[in-house]
């Protein structure tokens, strides 16, 4: 919020090209600098670098350009880190930098300094608002894009344990003369604990970020001749199919790797589950099975003239519950259709042919969004609005850290107050304004105060 | 007839608002008149003869480092002082005392009178002179004509006051006054908005017919607490018990079978109650499942056998009132003395005032207390010394004194008043203190007290004792971090055992002891039991502000942290004849809410309710290209923008 704090964003625009580019601006950016980089670059040059995570390991290497205040595109002191292009290696990029203690930027706030700064010509400074306007309305169709399903249902949940636990020890704080037990001292433990579970559950199976570096976890379901290794040679495209024999498995290729924009693609081919007597081959079952336990979601391969077969349905009734699934409709040159998604009750179609290519597009995007990314989006994209949410939950998480301390110790229930205030300022950001006379209002309309 | 006099500060009103405005703006040296329609009601409490509680307790503490009235009055009158939450941190603990009414109105009376600068005149006012859109004056019911150049309006409840009594409803101040009724229409004719809220009292009761036997005594405090900074325990009179009670399902029953008869639940009444002080009847209907609702017995004074069952406060019909009265334990045979009523009043939507509580549409015009939307003695009385303070300086052409809300409950009072507004009648809690931490009572002066001297509020008596404990506790403070423990307990020579007694377990490294003191379990006193700790300071209140400072040190920091990452929006002032219709991207909602509030500064304008992070950057990018085009805009009015 504050106008001088350090802020940083990725500064090329979402997918892949040459290179990657993590933006940092604020006053005195010297100890993220040092943290980041190792050292404060002489200004203007351009340095080969290696950026550094948390605990000092390398994450990546590139040229780190420093301009001190006012020469700089904001006028503050910015830094810019150049990396490898690439939405996994950039992202680290960033993450190290929020961690170094940069805040993650909002939407047209760098060009908003500039303007402040007096760093833009008039004529320029005319699209300032039209940039925030837009950027921010964007930023706000992806958030609201990013809270969809159980994602949000899990935040509001802990919210609302969040915000129940505030009002009691609020309530026992401001109401003391009332002879209601508003939260005995083990209870709050208690609860302070179950929040903190839920947190951490939320952050565990958002896996923002996650995907995009270890790569996702797909099941491809599908009969023989149904196209799959066409399919798997579109998808990755002019990139060229890395193909990797996965080493110790029993049966051909049962696992693959491609890439997809940065993006590794882990294939698990579930044509090699059957029942067999073999001892050598259930092992590579069992494998497979324990495989398709972690995937992230599933493809399924239709011969669009065939439909789905008893086959099929009898592994997609063994996958895991809840597993995403994509069903793909091939051969569509044989039936003259044209490429096209479509959503059924929650999972997607998608109409394509992996023999001339139409429509892989559709299926490709599909595939990155799954794993939280867009790519070629307008503004920042549903990815970075998940980002900003993970942000708000890791901080409040943070806060909650610090309350069990304080509960752990039987410290003063104001302290603890103050933590969870902060925890719930943290979240606001996911949830809208909470206002102190909202809590009150939580307080009034619960218990029967006053005399 | 116009008087003779000229004055720089006319008061209207003589309740707790008022009366510390007057007092304030006097204190500066400004000619203020007080007017009251009654002398003899000068300081009246006229609701629970009872001042402080928590979060109130703070606004009194605060009004009393700034020189103000209450707390000095309460420990003159006050016949039982508690401290709430005192099993809990320093932050939250807060004073209340139960204050006999007559002396309490003697002891303000006393003040009003003694205060040089200071006339008083009794007369209602009918109305306002004005000049264009500036304040000169106010005329009386009988046609005296009073000039001032700045005028502060505190008139309580009693604008076009409606007491209501089951179905029998008559205009009133408050029982037994008249109510302000020409002022209220020329208000209302001055395009100030007007909404109307409500709130109620419970039936006074005979104390000589009430049996305590059956009742919970609680006592005052031991030792007991004083309230002021200034004052001291040998001022209290003699201390009297409160007594705790319950009623009980047949109460519950009686006032159920009457509720067609209450004029809250008939819709008689329009004004909106507060949630927290429910009138009986609410409480019964809206918790159907409690069985026993707690009423305290307050005692009005040592001179009276009235007594105030706090806790059923109603406006249902006189019978239903004995009835349900009698129904409880200890009250069976009780005589009422005044019956319970609900009053409706007029308030000024707060949204309308600057934070100086000058109103926005006419110049010279201060509001404070009740009809800004407030409940409560203390609530009046901060506001009162506030908008004293600001008419005082605005006759002597200085700039409007506006505390922030990491400074002062005050601050956070009149923020949420006028960013806000009101929907009940407000009132202080902790928790409306997002600083709360460094909000506390027992740094009240700490906060306020050099910034009241430089005010003019502050006499030279409060100064120097003030002054005084300031610098013993940064003596203190300096010492505690130049004596050092030794890991290898040379200096001070204290041996291994008395460093595990005092701190539970052995030092790493050397430490000094204000760094010791910061740990949660080591307290001030076993510190300085340490063999070479040195000489413990003589003024528990310095060796308790020690202690407190280096308990919350960590967190007051992080607090300045936030303070100051927003500094930057409280210090941009945003122009007061700005449409917000004409900022590029805001949407409809955010112009119209901006437009209705003119907030005075960009920090304000993100309090409002709806109004987002991005509509704040656009407002700075838009006040921002006024500055570079001056030639369509007055320079001035962004004095204030940083760079």
């Amino acid at each position: 919020m504050g106008n001088n704090d350090i802020i940083a964003a990725i500064a090329t625009p979402p997918g892949r090209g040459g290179i990657g580019i993590v933006r940092i601006s604020g006053k005195n950016l010297q100890p993220v600098a040092l943290k980041i980089i190792g050292c404060i670059p002489e200004p203007r040059y351009a340095s080969l670098s290696r950026f550094l995570d948390e605990s000092g390991r390398a994450i990546d290497q590139g040229i780190a350009i420093y301009f001190p205040s006012p020469h700089s595109y904001t006028g503050e002191d910015v830094l810019e880190l150049q990396g490898h292009s690439g939405p996994a290696v950039t992202n680290l990029v960033l993450s190290c930098c929020l961690a170094a203690g940069a805040r993650l930027a909002q939407p047209g706030e760098f060009t908003l300094r500039a303007f402040l700064n007096n760093k833009l010509d008039l004529a320029q400074a005319e699209g300032v608002a039209d940039i925030i306007d837009a950027s921010t309305g964007e930023a706000a169709r992806c958030a609201l894009r990013s809270l969809q399903g159980e994602f949000s249902t899990a935040i509001r949940t802990a919210v609302q344990a969040l915000t129940n636990l505030r009002m009691r020890i609020e309530a026992t704080l401001d109401f003391p003369e009332e002879e209601i037990d508003f939260s005995g001292q083990r209870d709050i433990y208690a609860r302070l604990g179950a929040i903190q579970m839920q947190l951490e559950h939320i952050l565990a199976s958002a896996r923002q970020g996650s995907l995009l570096r270890e790569g996702v976890r797909v099941v491809l379901v599908g009969q023989p001749n149904v196209g799959k290794s066409s399919l798997m040679n579109q998808l990755a495209g002019e990139e060229a199919a890395i193909v990797t024999e996965v080493p110790g498995t029993t049966r051909d290729a049962i696992r693959q790797t491609i890439e997809i924009e940065g993006v590794p693609l882990y294939l698990v081919d579930t044509a090699g589950l059957r029942e067999t007597d073999d001892a050598v081959e259930k092992i590579g079952i069992a494998r497979t099975r324990s495989a398709i336990e972690k995937a992230d979601l599933a493809l399924l391969l239709i011969d669009d003239s065939l439909g789905v077969t008893p086959g099929d349905q009898s592994v997609l009734d063994s996958l895991p519950a809840g597993l995403p699934v994509i069903r793909v409709h091939n051969k569509i040159d044989l039936l003259n259709r044209l490429p096209h998604i479509k959503d059924c009750e929650g999972q997607p179609e998608i109409y394509l042919s992996a023999k001339t290519g139409a429509g892989v597009t559709l299926l490709r995007r599909k595939l990155l969004e799954m794993a939280g990314w867009q790519p070629h989006s307008m503004g920042e994209g549903i990815f970075m609005a998940r980002h900003r949410h993970l942000q708000a939950l890791t901080e409040a998480r943070e806060y909650l850290k610090d309350a069990i301390g304080l509960a752990e110790r039987g410290i003063q229930l104001e302290l603890l107050a103050e933590e969870l205030r902060l925890a719930q300022w943290a979240l606001s950001s996911i949830t809208g304004e909470f206002s102190a006379d909202d809590l009150l209002g939580e307080i009034f309309s619960r218990f029967c105060i006053g005399k | 007839m116009t008087f003779s006099e000229n004055f720089d500060v006319i008061v209207i009103g003589g309740g707790h608002a008022g009366t510390e405005a007057a007092l304030a703006a006097a204190r500066m040296g400004q000619k203020t008149l007080l007017l009251s329609h009654n002398i003899e009601t000068l300081g009246q409490m006229s609701c629970n003869p009872s001042i402080g509680g928590i979060g109130k307790g703070h606004l009194v503490k605060e009004v009393d480092a700034l020189g103000g009235a209450m707390a000095a009055a309460a420990d003159e009158a006050g016949i039982q002082f508690r401290i709430l939450n005192s099993s809990k941190g320093p932050a939250v603990r807060a004073t209340r005392a139960q204050a006999d009414r007559v002396l309490y109105r003697q002891a303000i009376r006393h003040r009003l009178e003694s205060q040089p600068n200071l006339w008083l005149f009794q007369q209602g006012v009918d109305d306002l002179t004005l000049e264009g859109d500036r304040v000169t004056g106010v005329v009386t019911q009988l046609g005296i004509k009073f000039s001032a150049r700045a005028v502060v309006l505190t008139a309580g409840t009693f604008l076009a006051g409606l007491a209501h009594v089951g179905s029998a409803n008559f205009h009133a101040g408050r029982a037994g006054d008249p109510p302000s009724i020409s002022l209220a229409l020329r208000l209302r004719e001055m395009k100030l908005p007007v909404g109307r809220l409500k709130t109620g009292t419970p039936p006074r009761i005979d104390g000589r017919s009430i049996d305590y036997s059956v009742m919970t005594e609680q006592l005052s405090d031991s030792p007991t607490p004083v309230f002021s900074f200034t004052g001291s325990a040998a001022q209290h009179p003699r201390q009297l018990p409160c007594w705790i009670t319950h009623t009980n399902l047949r109460t519950h029953d009686i006032i159920r079978d009457g509720l067609d008869r209450s004029p809250l639940f008939s819709g008689v009444i329009e004004g909106v109650g507060p949630r927290y002080c429910p009138s009986i009847e609410d409480k019964v209907v809206r918790f159907s499942a409690k069985e026993a609702h707690q009423i305290f017995l307050e005692p009005e004074g040592l001179t009276t056998h009235e007594v105030y069952p706090n806790g059923i406060s109603t406006s249902l019909p006189f019978d239903i009132q004995v009835e349900l009265v009698h129904s409880i334990r200890g009250m069976e045979k009780a005589h009422i003395t005044r019956p319970g009523y609900a009053i409706e009043y007029d308030y000024f939507d707060p949204r309308g005032l600057k934070s100086s509580l000058e109103t926005k549409t006419i110049e010279g015009l201060f509001f404070a207390g009740q009809i800004n939307g407030t409940t409560g003695y203390e609530e009046a009385a901060a506001q009162g010394l506030l908008a004293g303070i600001n008419a005082a300086l605005k006759t002597q052409n200085r700039d409007a004194w506006c505390p922030r809300r990491d400074e002062a409950y005050l601050g956070v009072l009149v923020d949420d008043l006028i960013t806000r507004g009101v929907t009940e009648p407000y009132r202080m809690f902790t928790s409306r203190a997002e600083y709360r931490l460094q909000l506390r009572e027992d740094n009240a002066d700490l906060r306020l007290t050099e910034t009241g001297r430089n005010l003019g509020v502050v006499d030279d008596a409060r100064w120097t004792a003030f002054d005084t404990k300031r610098e013993a506790i940064a003596r203190e403070q300096d010492r505690l971090k130049t004596v050092w423990l030794s890991a290898k307990n040379s200096r001070p020579s204290a041996g291994a055992e008395e460093v595990l007694r005092v701190l539970g377990k052995p030092i790493e490294r050397d430490y000094s002891l204000h760094e010791l003191l910061r740990r949660p379990d080591v307290s001030y006193a076993s510190l300085m039991t340490l063999p070479g700790a040195g000489e413990i300071v003589s003024d528990p209140l310095v060796a308790d502000q020690v202690e407190i400072q280096a308990k919350y040190h960590g967190y007051i920091e992080r607090q300045k942290d936030e303070v100051a990452r927003n500094a930057h929006y409280e210090e941009t002032r945003l122009p007061q004849d700005l449409d917000y219709a004409t900022v590029l991207g805001l949407s409809a909602e955010a112009q119209q809410k901006l437009n209705q509030h003119k907030p005075e500064t960009a920090g304000q304008a993100a309090r409002i309710s709806g109004i987002t992070p991005a509509a704040i950057s656009l407002l700075l990018v838009h006040v921002k290209r006024g500055f570079s085009a001056p030639k369509k805009r007055k320079t001035h009015e962004f004095n204030g923008m940083s760079r």
